[in-house]
């Protein structure tokens, strides 16, 4: 996970090179937010959303944070989006405070309150009220010292504020996990800032750097907060549980989902409100705890009654939330189970939040790796450029959420909690940023290390164990429950992955090609020499494969290669011919500007069922003059092997020594057409399929069977083409001259040999290159 | 203009003579042929049954007494030939008494059909057969060979009588709705048994570009062969795909002792030759045709089989 989010973020990616001039210019600073702000929003929300049965205490929290006061949420929302767009000073700042109130809360309580507005806005403020008069604040306080410190932060300490809110964003910052939406909708940002104030990016790293030195104590607050948020989770949990029965209802499960989840949200904001407040790390964490388990339980009855509530008033939520319900809770689901669900199915309306890699959770690997998927589904959603959209897109995210009737909590805030717990959040990890992100994306689903690097925070915390226990006793059906919704979450999401879909691909591509062989392709793109469009398309996954992966093919001094006819004069290598089918596709790669290239090969593969068909089709075209000539007419360029059958059969000991070039049928081609000649040498083509030895095959039509390996063999291909011997000053009369065809064989064929040495010697190992 | 047809009948001729009719230019069709066309406007009907061994005086008889300007000696069979000595009687010793007569007659054109297939599928064959690729017919189909023999017959003829066009238009297989030949035989079954690991392509032609081939003949400049193919090729899987039927791909060896079996019983639909033709390609260069003689095609193969396909439903 951790490496997702340090791999991930293009931040860091710049971070390291300008965070100087970004330190120093402060009201640059200022703006970065607005810019950052978007992003923040939006990975808070990813990250809340990652962090699994955590995420939902810190969702609470979330809700709390800005439930209470939707104008101000609104407000801030609004202005993350004007400031990209418009923007001068006042947005930004205003936008930098917001964040930072949102920060300050853990960083977790972004988050719009999810399932609260959904239903019922009354009873939640109710509850909120409630359980601020429970931890002594009243509501609005959190919104209070949030802006404090969005003040001072405005106000130009930008530096190391040890405070909640300054450190927290920071830290918020560099941990964005994946933050390509982010990084996409920037362009939007800079506008405002255009205006001879430095861009915002260089801040936003300023302020990461500074954020490193109350890191320490930014963990612990996190953890702290994880901790609470598990207390409090369990807690509701149990409370709940014991609610629940005495009512009446057929839905259960469900009620019990949303009444627990509410319960454990008011729980965790009331513990940010605490460690707001507070001040000693250790202590704070008893005293989250503590407080979490009291809330919850003391606001399980109204949790309790306001799910029934609601079910009771949306009749048509229930049923569009019943489907995905369902599946995941039976009776007694943990939350993860929840998680998973309700993860899923968010996933396609939460654009804007952005990617939670790190799903800082302290439960299971399992969970993050649901999240991990689900961040990595919605990336290609959020990396929808609109960069203004930002900010709106999170609200509507979490607005669709809710309409939706389906998930219960929400997504934004937790994230920020989980950065925190990261130690390694903030450094740089250059490699990790290399990776481009068509690497990140598919499997981080199994993320290895994150759970033994999350290990290490974890182990002052004596209390998260008994939360996690208590939790337990859900029991096995519970747990069946919850790897079969993962399983097929995982499931879902490898159907969807694009490593799967090339899969897919190729595999159908090979079904074809097979069923070209058999003779029951069809086909209908076909040219007259028998060439498949159609299929060569559909292969192409497999050819790339080979191409790049299996074989690596390198290629050199293809510019050697003339416009118009030409000859490419090649050695034959290897038991089965791929060889041409490579050539073609080095041409097609390599050199797009030559017309599409085509290599003769023998009669006897022609005269082979199933091999000739499927070579036809892919582009082979039988060695004979008429052919030779009318392709040469089409000014394409024309691969040929004149070693021909003997070179294809020729014992693995022999490998790279060329046979007779046949009667110079090539040389006479050139002469009369005025073609150049291109030497080719080719490595690597033996050693992907050795002849090992030879069965009789002459009822097939072919001298022999050759015997090789089962299937191509991961040889690295190595090309090289030659200075072309061009026909000048030679008239096509000459074509009848063998002294002279003999001569100019032999020098095509000793260039080629030379090139082959040459190409041997530097080759150190066969399958490495 | 005053044309003279043989084999008005066939499969040519039903696409020729309303083609024919509806030319202005064409005053008369003389009909030569054992029964006479229906529903015809400017025919004159000679019957002149061309096995016979008078045949080729009552051909030189009419076409001397009223002279013509063109000869289409369309009379060859398609069908399922049951009979072969009277097939081979018909198209070869019929063809020798029409070049004969058109010889005595000094016809300024003659225009006769002929087949691709005469080129033979052989895996030696270029990618594109063009007209002067000789032709080496089908080891075992008299069908194929008589057609490769009449061929000879005429190129001797165009040699011997320099001053009489003579046209050879090589069809590829002719597909459509009211055609019987060996290949809409084969693609009018629900299932079309092929061979398993080859794939060989297919060139066709649409009936009415096959007529449209025909009609421009009358008129061209040139003389010679002409490959007649329509637009595109396809593997004969997908022809059998498109003509609506099922490909089943049989090893070799099987499939062929199963159709000799069939054959001998004589319950046999399909020939025995047609297996070289779906082992190996032959596919026709029809480029000289749309230089030389302006033929464009304008159906695809994919429409020539198609069309059979409607044709059947």
């Amino acid at each position: 996970m951790t490496k997702g989010v340090l791999g991930n973020d293009p931040f860091q990616r710049g971070a390291a090179p300008r965070t100087d001039d970004a330190r120093e210019d402060k009201a640059a600073k200022k703006k970065a937010p607005a810019s950052k702000n978007a992003k923040g929003a939006k990975d808070s929300a990813g990250k809340s959303a990652k962090s699994g049965g955590k995420a939902r205490g810190a969702k609470a929290s979330a809700k709390a944070a800005q439930s209470p006061k939707p104008p101000k949420a609104g407000k801030g929302r609004s202005t993350d989006t004007k400031p990209a767009v418009t923007a001068p000073k006042t947005p930004a700042v205003a936008v930098h405070k917001f964040e930072a109130r949102a920060n300050g809360r853990g960083a977790t309580s972004e988050s719009p309150p999810k399932h609260e507005e959904r239903t019922a806005k009354a009873p939640h403020t109710t509850r909120e009220a409630q359980a601020a008069g429970k931890r002594g604040t009243p509501p609005p306080s959190r919104g209070a010292d949030a802006s404090p410190q969005a003040s001072r932060d405005v106000s130009g300490t930008p530096t190391g504020k040890p405070g909640h809110g300054a450190p927290s964003s920071r830290t918020l910052a560099p941990a964005h996990p994946g933050d390509e939406p982010a990084l996409l909708r920037e362009p939007a940002a800079p506008h405002p800032s255009a205006s001879g104030s430095p861009p915002s990016r260089p801040q936003v790293f300023a302020e990461e750097v500074h954020a490193v030195r109350p890191e320490e104590r930014t963990v612990d607050r996190a953890m702290t907060e994880a901790l609470a948020a598990d207390a409090a989770e369990a807690a509701a949990k149990t409370a709940v549980d014991e609610l629940l029965p005495g009512r009446p209802g057929q839905d259960r499960s469900i009620e019990r989902v949303l009444a627990t989840e509410l319960v454990a949200e008011l729980a965790e904001s009331a513990v940010r409100q605490v460690l707001d407040d507070g001040h000693g790390i250790a202590s704070e964490r008893d005293l989250a705890t503590l407080v979490a388990t009291q809330v919850a339980e003391a606001t399980a009855g109204v949790a309790v009654d306001e799910v029934l509530d609601r079910q009771a008033t949306a009749p048509e939520e229930r049923a569009l939330s019943t489907a995905e319900d369902g599946d995941a809770h039976d009776l007694d689901e943990d939350e993860e189970e929840v998680w998973t669900a309700d993860a899923w199915q968010r996933d396609p309306d939460s654009v804007p939040v952005n990617p939670p890699e790190e799903a800082l959770d302290e439960d299971e690997g399992e969970e993050e790796e649901v999240w991990t998927a689900d961040a990595w589904q919605r990336d290609p959603d959020s990396v929808s450029p609109n960069g203004s959209q930002a900010a709106d897109d999170l609200a509507e995210g979490v607005e669709r959420g809710e309409q939706d009737g389906v998930h219960i909590s929400v997504s934004v805030i937790a994230g920020a909690v989980p950065t925190n717990v990261e130690p390694e959040v903030e450094l740089p990890d250059e490699s990790h940023d290399e990776l481009p992100p068509s690497r990140r994306i598919p499997l981080s689903l199994v993320t290895d290390d994150a759970p033994v690097r999350r290990d290490e925070p974890e182990q002052g915390a004596s209390a998260f164990a008994g939360t996690e226990e208590a939790a337990q006793p859900q029991g096995f059906a519970g747990r069946a429950a919850g790897m079969f919704s993962l399983a097929r979450e995982i499931a879902g999401q490898a159907l969807a992955s694009e490593g799967l879909g090339r899969a897919v691909g190729a595999m159908h591509g090979l079904m074809e090609a097979v069923r070209t062989g058999l003779g029951t392709g069809g086909g209908s793109r076909l040219d007259d020499y028998g060439k498949d469009a159609g299929l060569v398309e559909n292969l192409q996954p497999v050819l790339d494969f080979l191409y790049e992966q299996y074989w690596r093919v390198s290629v050199e001094g293809v510019d050697h290669v003339p416009r118009g006819a030409a000859i490419l004069v090649a050695n034959h290598s290897g038991a089965l011919p791929y060889d041409g089918l490579v050539m073609s596709q080095v041409l097609q790669r390599e050199r797009p500007d030559l017309r599409e290239a085509r290599w003769l090969v023998e009669d006897q593969v022609f005269h082979a069922p199933m091999l000739g068909t499927l070579f036809n089709r892919l582009g082979a075209v039988r060695a004979s003059p008429e052919n030779a000539l009318r392709l040469l007419d089409e000014h394409r360029p024309l691969v040929v092997f004149p070693e021909g059958y003997q070179g294809a059969s020729k014992p693995f000991a022999e490998r790279y020594r060329l046979k007779r070039f046949g009667r110079g049928g090539f040389v006479k081609l050139a002469l009369r057409t005025g073609a150049p000649i291109v030497p080719v040498a080719i490595v690597g083509a033996e050693e992907t399929s050795p002849l090992l030895g030879r069965l009789p095959g002459g009822f097939l039509g072919f001298p022999s069977l050759p015997l090789t390996a089962p299937g191509p063999l991961p040889a690295k291909w190595t090309i090289r083409f030659g200075e072309p011997l061009t026909m000048e000053g030679l008239p096509p009369e000459s074509a009848d001259d063998l002294g002279e065809v003999q001569r100019l064989t032999e020098q095509t064929r000793e260039a080629i040999q030379s090139m082959l040495q040459a190409l041997l010697r530097e080759r150190r190992s066969v399958f490495a290159g | 203009m005053r044309i003279a047809v043989t084999g008005a009948n066939g499969d040519y001729g039903k696409l020729l003579l309303p083609r024919l009719e509806a030319d202005p230019a064409v005053e008369s069709i003389l009909v030569l042929d054992t029964k006479e066309p229906e529903g015809t406007r400017k025919v004159e009907f000679h019957r002149v049954d061309l096995t016979r061994y008078d045949a080729e005086s009552e051909l030189t008889d009419a076409l001397t007494e009223r002279p013509v300007d063109a000869l289409f000696h369309l009379a060859f069979l398609f069908g399922p030939i049951l009979n072969g000595p009277l097939a081979h009687e018909l198209e070869v010793i019929g063809t020798m008494n029409v070049l004969t007569a058109a010889g005595r007659a000094k016809l300024p054109r003659l225009v006769v059909p002929s087949l691709t297939a005469t080129y033979g599928a052989r895996g030696n064959n270029p990618a594109l057969l063009r007209e002067n690729s000789p032709l080496f017919g089908c080891p075992h189909s008299r069908f194929v060979n008589d057609k490769v023999e009449v061929e000879g017959q005429v190129r001797a003829f165009r040699e011997r009588h320099p001053d009489t066009h003579t046209l050879v238009l090589r069809f590829a297989p002719l597909l459509g709705r009211s055609l019987d030949n060996p290949a809409t035989r084969l693609l009018t079954q629900a299932v079309v048994p092929t061979l398993l690991g080859f794939d060989p392509l297919w060139q066709a032609v649409h009936e009415d570009d096959a007529g449209r081939a025909l009609h421009l003949a009358l008129r061209a400049e040139v003389a010679g062969e002409f490959n007649i193919v329509g637009r595109g090729v396809l593997p004969l899987s997908g022809l059998i795909r498109q003509a609506g039927a099922q490909p089943l791909p049989l090893p070799g060896p099987l499939f062929r002792a199963a159709l000799r079996a069939l054959g001998v019983m004589g319950a046999g639909t399909l020939p025995v030759a047609l297996l070289d033709y779906m082992h190996y390609s032959w596919v026709a260069d029809g480029e000289r045709a749309e230089s030389a003689l302006g033929f464009v095609p304008l159906h695809h193969v994919k429409d020539a089989a198609a069309a059979l396909r409607r044709s059947q439903s």
